[in-house]
């Protein structure tokens, strides 16, 4: 029987005439934590959108043993949850920050039938473990952007996937607060049975449960295996086409930009 | 004067009038709601220039003017969710094009209409006073239609509003939503062409959301101040019309600005963040 919770058989994704993804194959086991990574244009997102289903592509994929196509059954997307980029919300539009949260309930229920309180009390105590509890009641736009994504988080896991894809969690943080987001990604893989993917293009803001690097450039990947091994300064100077260098520190590798 | 107006209210005419009035502010501004937390204006433009230019249509080929607005709009929201959908057309590119194609074909008609050039009129203007019973049925079914898909749809909604990759991602049926809307607001439009008419309906499905937008952050609250605000500008705005014997649509439309203008002089929302700006400011010269 097949193991494999996502596998991609010569996945191609064309826009126009680029190639987005060039025929990318890879699987990956449940309850894996994988880190994507290449510089601006590898194909990250898009490899993150053909697995969510927001784009269209040639070649096979199978998500839980299934072969599925950009179209998806709600079952399916029920059970992959998407946390994006910290994204723009007019500081005005009428969401608090627990509606927001309890969005990701909605799929599950029924027709007709509203959040309840234990759908609240889900969202509730998600907010308490992303520490955003305390801004229940307040407008959703009036957050940082750190507590915006710490709700996103929320959002997604109270969806209860089985895969979550991370696209970039922390890109425009500051420094403490990226690394903030990090260790409750940490905390959501230690907690959760769930099959991690997180895109970035920052090798020194990994969340430390990553063991496997999916290395990617021009829409093909380059490397894919242990971390430590991916974060070596020949490949990623190769990858990033820029002198880097690593160090080592409390078992960790880190880039120096040299 | 409220006499006068209560005997007003006596004659057929002016009831259909005042009955329309609400149907059309509690239609359109509900769908204004969609329309400003969407940001979607051109939607509402290129919609009422459907319906206007299917009007047009109908008038030449001596077709029920209603009909054949409510046809093309469809048509053109069968389209557009679609276009919109694609990555590779800005989705207000799409409207913008289809706003300007539809305004050809509207204006086109009416060159060609030589002789009742004073209905095609109507349908830019609006008629109050001249609506008859059956306009006044399919207003109703499109306005409870509209009402019923907000109660029963309201989380899937709010998901979509807030989001709508999100919202696709998390299993809410997001492109049916999205859809169903934009038939919805061709139905509400085309139905309401002969009320406040094409040019001005387009008033209607933005100022009643962008009223609301200044007084609350609660979603189910935007929805009822923005159908008091929609429903309060039209009979208001018929009001005027009647005592100063002005043009319904073009008061009902000043009426509109005029509350829009007041909530956002005394907009709570506002008042908060000017507030917060300052104590924010207070803190820095603190530290």
């Amino acid at each position: 029987m097949n193991k494999n919770i996502i596998e991609l058989s010569d996945i191609t994704v064309r826009k126009v005439k680029n190639l987005l993804l060039d025929r990318i194959s890879l699987s990956v086991s449940p309850n894996e934590f994988v880190g994507i990574i290449g510089p601006n244009g590898a194909g990250k997102t898009t490899l993150l959108n053909v697995i969510a289903g927001f784009e269209r592509f040639e070649g096979t994929l199978n998500l839980f043993g299934q072969r599925e196509t950009w179209a998806r059954s709600r079952e399916t997307r029920l059970r992959i949850a998407y946390v994006p980029q910290l994204f723009q919300i007019d500081p005005v539009f009428p969401i608090s920050t627990l509606e927001a949260v309890m969005t990701g309930a909605v799929g599950r229920l029924r027709l007709f039938r509203s959040p309840g309180k234990q759908e609240r009390e889900k969202a509730m105590r998600l907010m308490e473990m992303m520490r955003v509890a305390h801004l229940a009641d307040r407008p959703l736009g009036q957050l940082s952007g750190g507590e915006r994504q710490k709700v996103s988080l929320a959002r997604a896991i109270l969806q209860q996937p089985d895969i979550l894809l991370m696209d970039e969690p922390t890109a425009n943080l500051d420094i403490a607060v990226q690394k903030e987001v990090l260790n409750l990604i940490n905390e959501i893989h230690k907690r959760e049975t769930l099959t991690l993917l997180f895109v970035t293009h920052d090798f020194n803001m990994l969340p430390t449960a990553m063991r496997r690097a999916i290395l990617m450039n021009h829409g093909k990947t380059v490397f894919d295996g242990d971390i430590n091994t991916a974060l070596s300064g020949e490949m990623l100077s190769r990858l990033f086409q820029y002198p880097l260098q690593t160090f080592e520190r409390n078992g960790r590798r880190f880039v120096s930009y040299g | 004067m409220a006499e006068q107006l209560i005997n007003a209210l006596s004659y057929p005419p002016i009831q259909r009038a005042a009955i329309a009035c609400v149907l059309c502010g509690a239609s359109c501004s509900l769908l204004s709601v969609f329309i400003v937390l969407m940001k979607m204006p051109l939607i509402g433009v290129s919609m009422s220039h459907a319906a206007f230019a299917g009007a047009v249509l109908g008038l030449l080929l001596n077709f029920d003017p209603f009909l054949s607005g409510l046809i093309v709009c469809l048509l053109v929201a069968g389209v557009l969710g679609p276009l919109s959908d694609r990555t590779d057309i800005a989705p207000e590119n799409v409207l913008g094009i289809m706003f300007s194609f539809l305004m050809g074909v509207a204006f086109l008609g009416m060159g060609i209409l030589t002789r009742t050039k004073a209905g095609a009129l109507n349908l830019m203007w609006g008629s109050l006073l001249t609506l008859s019973a059956s306009d006044i049925v399919i207003l109703g079914l499109i306005t409870s239609v509209l009402v019923l898909f907000v109660f029963f749809f309201f989380k899937e909604i709010r998901s979509v509003l807030f989001n709508r990759r999100l919202a696709a991602s998390s299993g809410v049926p997001e492109r049916l939503i999205y859809y169903a809307l934009l038939f919805l607001t061709g139905a509400v439009v085309s139905s309401n062409l002969a009320t406040v008419g094409g040019l001005l309906i387009f008033a209607l499905l933005v100022q009643p959301g962008a009223t609301a937008l200044q007084l609350t952050y609660n979603l189910k609250h935007f929805f009822l101040i923005s159908a008091a605000s929609g429903i309060g500008a039209c009979v208001s705005g018929l009001i005027v019309s009647y005592i100063f014997d002005l043009p319904s649509g073009a008061s009902v439309v000043l009426m509109a600005t005029t509350l829009f203008a007041a909530a956002y002089i005394f907009s709570p929302k506002r008042r908060s963040a000017k507030l917060r700006k300052r104590s924010i400011s207070h803190e820095d010269v603190a530290r």
